[in-house]
């Protein structure tokens, strides 16, 4: 095995041998069990019946363990995924810094971009994981509860109104998971780059969640709808037309392109700072 | 071994080192010496490539640190005052982790290090466990993974028991008799760096004030007690050479680089009869701070 993934492993080994790592995948089935019992009683319930209905469907049809997995992906994500993700990308360079493990380390002969690398790839890796944990084990709720059926997707703030065929529903939610990890990278390097500057884990987390908390508030005030394309969460929802009955492929790639962009950026800033830091 | 020339750093506006110069030979164990502050880990900072001089530059083995850190870096050991670990995982994954980072290390050269260090029966256990004299072991256990030919040492006895310390003693001498390694020990622990060291370099407030071996830091300030006959013509003749200086409690010291034979023979030969000469070896810390204490007074001195 090459040098280099031999390291990679140990940055893996280093995120996934944390007890916080567990007790985080943990609180996650929480939240996904608490959403699953919100979105079963009464009200929320007939909403959904009112809504499927008024389009012409059928309740029972579309009401079913891929819709209940889609509402679960979503709001899991949104709620607590990115607060997560922060959370680890912001530890990821400045523990180690404040720990002093990372001076122990550039005792060695390892260049600071090949550490900042391996700490960006296992982000990378990190949110992956994460996110395909939420979505399987929701489909396995979703699924466990309401059997198979039809996939009811609705994002109003992203103009997405979708009702995907059974036979389609399985295929389109398992393409969404690697998507919607793709888009949640981003906030990951936001962490992993504020985790580079000179300052706390916390902070960097905190920052990091304060941006993208503030790009989406600036995103629902209506004065800014013309300067829409500019805000991260614009992008960040680019996943959720995967299952519209004509996805748009082309604002897809773009969308893509700028997280990507976005995602580079922020390891190149990030490596620039690190490698200008003294360690002390 | 090392050669650092003309090393400056500023943190801000603070001065952490002005223009240290300095060589050490391949085979020595080094010493550095200096209070909390003096910049001794800014020193090995900066040989390890973790601190950007601000002027100067460090070699190791001819190559310069700031412009070939990886190259110079090779078969170089280090471990710090307080020695970081990845608290939840094992002894032994710590040092396949930090092995990683310079090559793949065979497991038999991984447990060959794990012995030397004498902590086979708890190299399983999470590091969290560990009492500070075994995270020191492990530390130096990583140090000497792989087989390192330049080891540093900051502080390596700090905060360990007289024990832990002696053991710790034992360790660096044989690093450097047994496997040939060149140690560059950092201390403010006087009894520790005499011990050891074959050569010294004191810093303080940034600024070496002196570098030598041990011996010429005790020769400086050689001091004897001197019992002669007739008295008042021997004190005459003591105070008539500027090289020796006369107290009252009949205490003669000598100059950088005088011997005491030399006096005695002007002595006698000027017919006084040399009844006692007694070296009176001068407490290590008062050498220590008479140094400093010397240097405070003369800031203009490198």
């Amino acid at each position: 095995m090459p040098l280099f993934l031999t390291q990679f492993r140990f940055e893996l080994v280093k995120m996934f041998s944390r007890k916080r790592t567990y007790i985080g995948f943990a609180a996650f089935l929480l939240m996904e069990v608490f959403l699953l019992f919100l979105l079963n009683l009464p009200r929320p319930k007939a909403n959904f019946r009112h809504i499927i209905e008024q389009n012409g469907y059928g309740f029972d049809e579309f009401y079913s363990g891929y819709t209940l997995a889609m509402q679960i992906l979503t709001y899991t994500t949104t709620l607590l995924g990115s607060l997560y993700l922060a959370l680890i990308a912001g530890d990821l360079m400045a523990k180690e810094i404040e720990d002093g493990t990372m001076r122990m380390l550039l005792c060695r002969p390892i260049s600071r971009i090949r550490v900042t690398l391996l700490k960006y790839l296992a982000a990378v890796t990190y949110t992956f994981v994460l996110i395909g944990f939420i979505g399987i084990t929701a489909l396995i709720a979703g699924l466990a509860y309401r059997g198979s059926g039809g996939l009811f997707v609705m994002a109003p703030q992203d103009g997405v109104f979708a009702l995907v065929a059974p036979d389609r529903a399985l295929g389109l939610y398992l393409l969404g998971i690697p998507l919607l990890a793709l888009s949640m990278v981003t906030i990951s390097c936001l962490g992993f780059l504020f985790s580079c500057c000179n300052m706390k884990p916390a902070a960097a987390s905190i920052v990091t969640l304060s941006i993208i908390f503030l790009d989406f508030i600036f995103r629902t005030i209506p004065y800014f709808e013309s300067i829409h394309p500019f805000f991260i969460t614009t992008h960040l929802s680019a996943w959720i037309h995967i299952f519209e009955s004509h996805p748009p492929v082309l604002r897809m790639i773009e969308d893509y392109s700028y997280l990507i962009g976005l995602d580079l950026t922020c390891l190149i800033l990030g490596s620039a700072i690190f490698l200008q830091r003294d360690l002390k | 071994m090392i050669h650092l020339e003309r090393l400056s750093k500023t943190f801000g506006a603070r001065p952490a080192l002005h223009e240290l110069t300095l060589d050490i030979p391949q085979g020595q164990i080094f010493g550095l010496l200096g209070h909390n502050g003096a910049g001794k880990s800014t020193t090995f900072g900066m040989i390890l490539g973790q601190v950007f001089p601000t002027s100067g530059a460090a070699f190791i083995r001819g190559i310069s640190v700031q412009q070939h850190r990886l190259r110079a870096l090779q078969g170089v050991g280090a471990i710090f005052e307080t020695p970081a670990f990845y608290d939840y995982l094992s002894g032994w994954t710590n040092l396949c982790i930090f092995t990683s980072y310079t090559r793949r290390v065979p497991e038999s050269e991984l447990r060959e290090a794990v012995r030397f260090v004498g902590l086979e029966s708890r190299i399983n256990d999470p590091v969290r466990v560990y009492s500070h004299g075994m995270r020191q072991r492990l530390a130096l256990a990583q140090a000497l993974l792989p087989r390192p030919d330049l080891v540093l040492l900051d502080e390596p006895a700090e905060g360990l028991d007289p024990e832990g310390i002696h053991e710790m003693r034992h360790l660096i001498l044989r690093l450097n008799r047994q496997h040939g390694m060149t140690v560059i020990l950092s201390s403010h622990l006087l009894s520790e760096v005499e011990q050891v060291c074959d050569r010294i370099a004191v810093l303080n407030q940034g600024r070496m004030i002196f570098e030598g071996k041990w011996t010429e830091l005790m020769g400086d300030s050689l001091r004897y007690r001197l019992d002669a006959e007739p008295w008042d013509a021997a004190a005459a003749l003591v105070a008539a050479r500027p090289e020796w200086k006369l107290s009252p409690e009949k205490i003669v010291t000598a100059g950088p680089g005088h011997d005491i034979a030399d006096l005695v023979s002007g002595l006698v030969q000027s017919g006084i009869k040399v009844r006692a000469v007694e070296p009176l070896k001068q407490n290590l810390e008062e050498i220590y701070l008479n140094l400093v204490g010397g240097a405070k007074s003369t800031p203009s001195a490198t």
